[in-house]
């Protein structure tokens, strides 16, 4: 998994590529706490390269969303693939996130 | 590969002969229990229950890792045995580490982020396991005998809902995945596991050693 950080802004852009399992959920973990230490709650996930997301990579998404929720910051996913989009589906979490097409519709969140 | 066991004879020799020189699959036995799905069927109908059954297995996204090895459903449990040599040919669900950080994830998702009135609770056990036999006695099924699956049926009976119990012998497994690591892993699963607890179970002739995780 690669995990790219940009700026948009105020806004942090992490871009996912590749599986999200128990083999590297640490490090978004990581990635999210040096985000949360720099005091930034303002957040999108790129999710155009994610391939594979398991329970323990939701769980950390879901810790990332009651971190910035806590912070009145904002959280929102974009470009997720319909595989990934289903899994969020089944789990009932399209509920509880902002989810959007893309980055630049995930920008007029803020 | 499963052994269809099948004599008329009672008294068969040749049958004990080829039972005692069956191979043995240590692997990992699961069991994964539906908390509450009975009451829910008493006050609601099979529309509402039956949706939170079927959102609640479709949510324990590790189920789709293994298909092949769920070995039966009884209601609302469901029994998983994975042979460690197929475990090790995974991808990432490849250790007893891995397993237990990935169903103690999906219990935490459930328990701590919750979509009201979608989901039901879950509760599990998992022992590795050596003595089983991959063997049927109903033609054309699938199934594994031995001690360590009825020990492994015992341990549920110390788990409760949003539970996870784990033998000693799984734990030292975890332990043992944790140390052929690469990069030290720090999982909050870990300090989740209690302290060494010894119980004795009905039909085990000795205490049997194991540890809970409370999500």
């Amino acid at each position: 998994m690669n995990i790219t950080k940009s700026n948009e802004g105020q806004i942090t852009i992490l871009a996912i590529e590749g599986r999200l399992d128990t083999t590297n959920y640490n490090e978004l973990e990581n990635v999210f706490l040096e985000v949360f230490t720099a005091e930034k709650f303002q957040v999108i996930l790129d999710l155009s390269g994610l391939e594979y997301v398991s329970s323990s990579g939701l769980r950390v998404m879901l810790m990332a969303l009651k971190k910035i929720s806590a912070a009145k910051g904002t959280f929102v996913l974009s470009n997720m693939r319909d595989s990934i989009h289903e899994i969020f589906e089944i789990s009932g979490f399209t509920t509880i996130f902002k989810i959007e097409k893309d980055v630049n519709a995930a920008l007029k969140h803020f | 590969m499963v052994t269809f066991i099948h004599d008329n004879n009672p008294v068969s020799l040749a049958l004990q002969g080829e039972l005692n020189a069956l191979p043995k699959t240590p692997g990992i036995c699961m069991f994964i229990d539906i908390v509450g799905s009975t009451s829910e069927k008493y006050k609601n109908d099979v529309g509402v229950w039956g949706k939170k059954l079927n959102n609640t297995f479709n949510f324990i996204s590790f189920l789709n890792d293994f298909p092949d090895h769920i070995v039966k459903g009884i209601g609302d449990e469901i029994m998983l045995f994975i042979p460690e040599e197929e475990l090790k040919t995974k991808t990432s669900l490849n250790s007893c580490f891995a397993l237990l950080e990935e169903l103690y994830a999906t219990l935490d998702n459930v328990k701590n982020f919750p979509v009201p009135d979608l989901f039901l609770s879950c509760k599990v056990a998992m022992h590795y396991c050596t003595e089983v036999y991959n063997i049927t006695f109903l033609e054309g099924y699938n199934d594994y005998y031995g001690i360590d699956i009825d020990l492994t049926a015992r341990l549920t009976k110390k788990a409760v809902e949003n539970r996870i119990v784990i033998s000693e012998i799984f734990y030292q497994k975890v332990l043992a995945d944790i140390e052929a690591l690469d990069t030290p892993q720090h999982a909050e699963v870990l300090s989740k596991i209690s302290d060494k607890y010894i119980e004795d179970f009905k039909g085990v002739p000795h205490p049997t050693e194991l540890r809970i995780i409370d999500v």
